[in-house]
């Protein structure tokens, strides 16, 4: 009996408890408890499938390709520990950054809804399970984004729920048709049965490229990316950190997903197109950002930018390739959850994340102009922090596939997102705030408000970001492991068929 | 009659993108709800049509001909998506009541205001 349907109880067990709890600080410190008991139990998890190699439970004991399956190999257990590690820093910082309106109105109970689809979407073994999970990630981000109904924030979320909408039907016509076609929903079966076919009637299967269109909507990719930066600056900072750091990653991880268990097999059709996405979503991302003056749009933007780098390390689909996705994945949550967090800080503080009426937050809070150093710095891949490691490591993957050119446009993209962070750096930090008419300081002067919880949750992100760039070697490690594992997809299907 | 069918999805598909086109949000909304009817009917139509029994195995009998029976599973994912639009349905338009509350407009070309120019 292994532990994986606990990974969906916890959260579960905590939206109940938190409909009959009225006290506010009680409900605050049981979110804070369960956020520390699913990162321990992501941690137990992530040693035991190192240890065991894939660990799966059949629901309600029915075998294989007719019970739903939950299965758990090295990267959906490295996925889990990161997604553990953001969203307990997240809550920790809610404590404080959310108000009290919202916090009363079971904000945590939403949050932990997410957590429950994040952790579902994972684990899940079952395509149609999946599809599920999404749903419930998805209902809970919806109602996040709007809760509150501040004007900004219902125009972010008419936006973003339309065309997460339009994605779920993409995908759930995909599964519908490739159910069809297949006669199964698990995904081991379904890999089995691709592996078998050999050669396919048609390159256009319309039921992979509605499947690969739903999950690049989700996962904002180059042509269908314009959700994202629409909505994403909209809600309270605490919920956009969230966001930032779990729900795009969740799209981006089914892709890989399927693409290792059956779209590979028509990789001469597939690898082209997820290449030059990625390569566009980088570019165009990152050029996108330099344009923009608002503290969260630039790092929404820089989402998309990141998840190209992820995609084309899955378009090499070598060990080194896959590898260095796995990693920058979880650099990303990390590094870039933290930024926004401090952008969280900012707009408490000033009451405006304009980067034109912003500066000299260096001086006043040093510690929070570090803790933005670390992360910001990390996303443009300054060592010895995470993302030198990510970005070299997709470099590298580039150069051993002789793809030289994609690394040299990886390398570009690294120096625009350092002039971003440079840019923001310099706006909200450095700059001095000259008052040359005098009444300029009056206008954003600082509210002064306490920050101690938000605060710790920033740093253990930012304390993770530094394990992982000084410590990357086993994490390296690990993350070839699992490259191996997906590559090597037969093992995968043996196991949950077995 | 799977023909009929098809036909029929492409109509909802074709009316449900227009509406979505539409600049009333009101009909965006109800555009959605097309489109998720549309594809609630591809994974019924993908499954297979055919007038048959329940896909119960007889007391007494161990197997059952698979050409009398129909696949349950389809039903059972169209069931789950049904739910799964209905409270996306209930959701959606509370959204679009509170947003005009707050805005009283209809007009997606209003939504532009957290852009920056």
């Amino acid at each position: 009996m292994s532990l994986l349907p606990l990974l969906i109880i916890v959260p579960f067990t905590f939206i109940i408890l938190a409909l009959f709890i009225h006290n506010v600080k009680i409900k605050n410190a049981l979110s804070l408890v369960l956020g520390l008991a699913n990162l321990a139990l992501a941690f137990y998890i992530l040693i035991s499938v190192n240890n065991a190699e894939i660990i799966k439970t059949q629901m309600g004991s029915w075998p294989a390709p007719f019970g739903i399956t939950l299965v758990a190999d090295r990267f959906s257990a490295f996925m889990i520990s990161i997604s553990a590690i953001v969203f307990l820093s997240v809550t920790i910082y809610s404590i404080q950054s959310i108000d009290k309106e919202r916090l009363k109105n079971n904000y945590f109970l939403f949050t932990y809804g997410i957590l429950m689809g994040v952790n579902g979407s994972f684990i899940a073994g079952d395509i149609f399970n999946l599809y599920v999970w999404f749903e419930v990630m998805l209902m809970s981000s919806f109602i996040l984004i709007s809760f509150g109904g501040e004007k900004a924030q219902l125009e972010g979320s008419i936006k973003y729920l339309i065309l997460n909408l339009i994605s779920s039907f993409f995908f759930v016509a995909g599964i519908g048709i490739l159910y069809g076609k297949m006669g199964s929903l698990n995904l081991a079966d379904l890999a089995l049965k691709f592996s078998q076919i050999g050669d396919f009637p048609s390159l256009f299967e319309p039921s992979l490229i509605l499947l690969f269109v739903g999950f690049a909507i989700k996962g904002a990719l180059f042509p269908f990316f314009f959700w994202l930066p629409a909505s994403y600056h909209t809600p309270p900072p605490a919920v956009s950190a969230l966001f930032a750091g779990l729900l795009t990653k969740v799209g981006i991880y089914s892709l890989i997903r399927i693409y290792t268990l059956f779209l590979h097999h028509y990789d001469y059709f597939w690898n082209p197109i997820i290449l030059w996405m990625g390569i566009l979503s980088m570019v165009i991302g990152v050029i996108t950002a330099t344009s923009q003056f608002d503290f969260r749009k630039i790092l929404s933007f820089h989402i998309i930018s990141q998840v190209g780098y992820v995609v084309i390390g899955l378009a090499f689909y070598t060990i080194s390739g896959l590898a260095a996705a796995i990693f920058f994945l979880g650099h990303n949550m990390l590094s870039k959850t933290n930024t926004f967090l401090v952008a969280g800080w900012v707009h408490r503080e000033k009451g405006t994340l304009n980067l034109k009426d912003l500066g000299d937050m260096f001086n006043k809070h040093t510690l929070w102009g570090i803790l933005f150093f670390i992360s910001a710095f990390s996303l443009a891949g300054l060592p010895p922090l995470s993302g030198f490691a990510g970005k070299y490591l997709i470099i590298k993957a580039g150069i051993e596939n002789n793809q030289v050119f994609v690394a040299m446009v990886a390398l570009f993209v690294g120096l625009f997102t350092l002039f971003s962070m440079t840019k923001i750096w310099i706006e909200v930090f450095w700059k001095n705030t000259k008052n040359e008419k005098g009444n300029n300081e009056q206008k954003i002067k600082s509210n002064g408000l306490p920050y101690k919880y938000m605060i710790t949750g920033s740093i253990i992100l930012a304390l993770s970001i530094i394990v992982m760039g000084v410590g990357a070697k086993p994490i390296v490690e690990f993350c070839e492991t699992a490259a191996t594992d997906l590559l090597n997809y037969q093992k995968y299907i043996n196991f949950v068929l077995g | 009659m799977e023909l009929i069918l098809a036909i029929f999805i492409g109509i909802l598909y074709a009316g449900g993108v227009y509406l979505v086109l539409r600049r009333s949000i009101v009909k965006v909304i109800l555009g959605i709800f097309v489109l998720a009817n549309a594809t609630n009917l591809i994974i019924f139509l993908a499954g297979g049509i055919k007038r048959s029994g329940e896909a119960f195995i007889a007391e007494g009998t161990e197997s059952v001909d698979l050409a009398t029976i129909s696949d349950p599973l389809p039903q059972a994912l169209i069931l789950t998506a049904i739910v799964i639009s209905l409270g996306i349905a209930a959701y959606i338009l509370a959204l679009k009541y509170k947003y005009f509350e707050v805005t009283e407009t209809h007009d997606l070309d209003q939504l532009s205001k957290t852009d920056q120019k």
